[in-house]
């Protein structure tokens, strides 16, 4: 059967509005677009959306109460939560230096790690 | 160094987001010797630490950085280039000596009030956020009601979740970010209410932070009133008529605790104003000559503090000229003055610099008024460049080269945002 999916485009700030034709897990057309970005980015939202993260987790012994962490990789769309509340369960202790690992192979993807995007100093 | 403070400077910048640094380094590469930035917080890095989302660096560093890791690398480089830093220090005022010296007074736990002496000054203290006052929504005065940039501090930095259940007042990016970080954090987002007929944010924001997690964004709708004693018990919403007048007769009430606003920010002046430094109305911020000078000789601007710019990346480039500029003025250098106004034209909101001289390159930060595409910008009858759109939400920028202005005799230039092809109808050309 025959569907259709609707996306907006991020790659500029003009948004287009894309459409997705499929037939189950075919793409057949894909329209609305004004560059091939838009056309990349559709494809990529059906086939297999993901997302970067970052958050914070709880750092003991430092200025502020919590350290600022992304991962290194794309996270699938549909498990964003579930890796959030994951590298939530981290609690670090100062000090930490920027891009150190804090959680290797997130949700056992390999690769995709929790480092962390700045150093703290330990405080009094 | 960090820490250092002498008396005496070539160039003190006040305020050391990435506005301050940038002009700071513009300094350092300009010869200056002496240079000082001063800064209210902790740690140097304004608003960086508390915008852990990525999306920072892809002009300058050519690469994807969230914005803590943006302000490190920053805040390294300063420190390498030999840069006295002053944390916790608070400029309360500036003044003018008659023979053009500029005397900086600042609050410091350790030294309590003292002044510094200075060649020239770079105004580089950013924006603060526009609150419930500034709209003034009707309804009782309940604890839950704060700006979006300070629950971005309190969920990001302290550690405290504001609420649980967040009503977000504004599209902007920052309320957008917000929405989506609250609901990592556990929280539930009722939506996200915006009174004009699109989105304040970017489009990637608004798929990434709203429609990832179902939050609704309702256009053309406002917060018609607050309720709630203590605390923020619910919101009543409505529909705006073409006046962007609430229409109560179809409003409705949504229970929350918390009400987040994301409207827009003010361009922190006060010590512009006190100098007597001439100012733009549509900007909020000085009117700066193509040095990024200000009215007032030896003091320049540059960053949110000037005009609020969509990326760090601008800000940046636009402050590490000012900083050039404002260590060249320490060291002697009188640049002939400029000789050429720039005018906002048709659907133009805003030019910056105000003025030109044909001595130089120039880029030009500009917004326009209403999206319009295809379009084309027109410099006087000096040039004419081709757009494939334009937003109200992002900068245009371009340069002028020197040898058309060279050709130029008049004292001012028009900017102009055109529809591409003439006799063709555009929605609202």
């Amino acid at each position: 059967m025959v569907k259709a999916k609707e996306y907006t485009c991020i790659g500029c700030p003009i948004g287009c509005p894309l459409q997705l034709v499929h037939k189950g897990s075919k793409i057949t057309e894909i329209s609305g677009y004004e560059c091939d970005r838009g056309a990349k980015y559709a494809k990529q939202e059906f086939t297999d959306p993901r997302r970067g993260l970052s958050t914070t987790v709880e750092v003991a012994g430092a200025r502020w109460k919590r350290l600022p962490v992304k991962v290194t990789g794309p996270v699938e769309k549909g498990r964003i939560l579930e890796a959030a509340r994951k590298i939530h369960e981290l609690h670090v202790e100062a000090p930490v230096k920027l891009g150190q690992v804090l959680l290797k192979d997130l949700m056992g993807q390999k690769g995709i790690d929790v480092v962390a995007c700045r150093s703290i100093e330990r405080s009094g | 160094m960090l820490g250092r403070m002498e008396s005496t400077y070539d160039v003190v910048v006040v305020g050391g987001g990435p506005a301050g640094m940038g002009a700071a380094l513009g300094a350092r590469d300009s010869g200056a010797d002496r240079i000082l930035i001063l800064d209210r917080e902790g740690e140097a890095g304004g608003i960086l630490w508390q915008c852990i989302h990525s999306g920072f660096g892809l002009h300058y560093f050519r690469e994807e950085l969230t914005g803590p890791e943006y302000a490190q690398r920053f805040l390294e480089k300063v420190i390498d280039h030999d840069v006295d830093l002053a944390t916790n220090s608070y400029v309360s005022g500036i003044s003018v000596d008659s023979d053009g010296t500029k005397r900086v007074r600042v609050m410091n736990e350790q030294q309590g009030l003292v002044s510094i002496n200075t060649k020239s000054v770079v105004l580089s203290m950013g924006c603060r956020e526009r609150t419930r006052g500034s709209i003034r929504i009707p309804g009782t005065r309940p604890s839950g009601i704060l700006t979006a940039g300070l629950a971005q501090k309190l969920v990001n930095l302290k550690g405290y979740l504001p609420g649980r259940r967040v009503a977000i007042l504004g599209s902007g990016d920052i309320g957008l970010i917000m929405a989506r970080r609250l609901i990592l954090e556990g929280c539930e987002v009722v939506g996200v209410f915006e009174i004009m007929p699109y989105s304040n944010g970017l489009a990637r924001n608004v798929v990434q932070c709203l429609d990832d997690f179902d939050i609704p964004l309702h256009l053309s709708t406002t917060v018609a009133y607050i309720h709630g004693r203590d605390r923020v018990e619910k919101i009543t919403v409505a529909p705006v008529d073409k006046n962007f007048r609430p229409v109560m007769r179809r409003a409705r009430d949504i229970k929350c605790d918390t009400v987040l606003l994301s409207i827009g920010l003010i361009p922190e002046n006060e010590l512009s104003l006190s100098l007597g430094i001439q100012m733009d109305v549509i900007t909020g911020g000085p009117r700066v000559s193509s040095t990024l000078e200000t009215s007032m000789p030896g003091v320049f601007a540059s960053g949110n503090v000037l005009h609020v710019h969509d990326l760090v990346d601008f800000v940046t480039r636009e402050s590490m000229l000012a900083g050039q500029f404002a260590g060249e003025w320490a060291q002697g250098v009188r640049r002939p003055e400029d000789n050429i106004r720039l005018l906002p034209g048709d659907n133009v909101r805003y030019c910056i610099p105000h003025t030109l001289s044909p001595e130089r390159e120039h880029t030009i930060y500009m917004r326009c008024k209403a999206a319009m595409k295809p379009c084309r910008i027109r410099v006087g009858n000096l040039m004419e460049k081709k757009l494939r759109f334009v937003v109200p939400a992002e900068m245009i920028i371009f340069k002028i080269k020197p040898d058309l202005l060279d050709k130029f005799h008049g004292d001012s230039l028009r900017i102009d945002i055109l529809p591409a092809t003439k006799g063709k109808r555009h929605g609202k050309g």
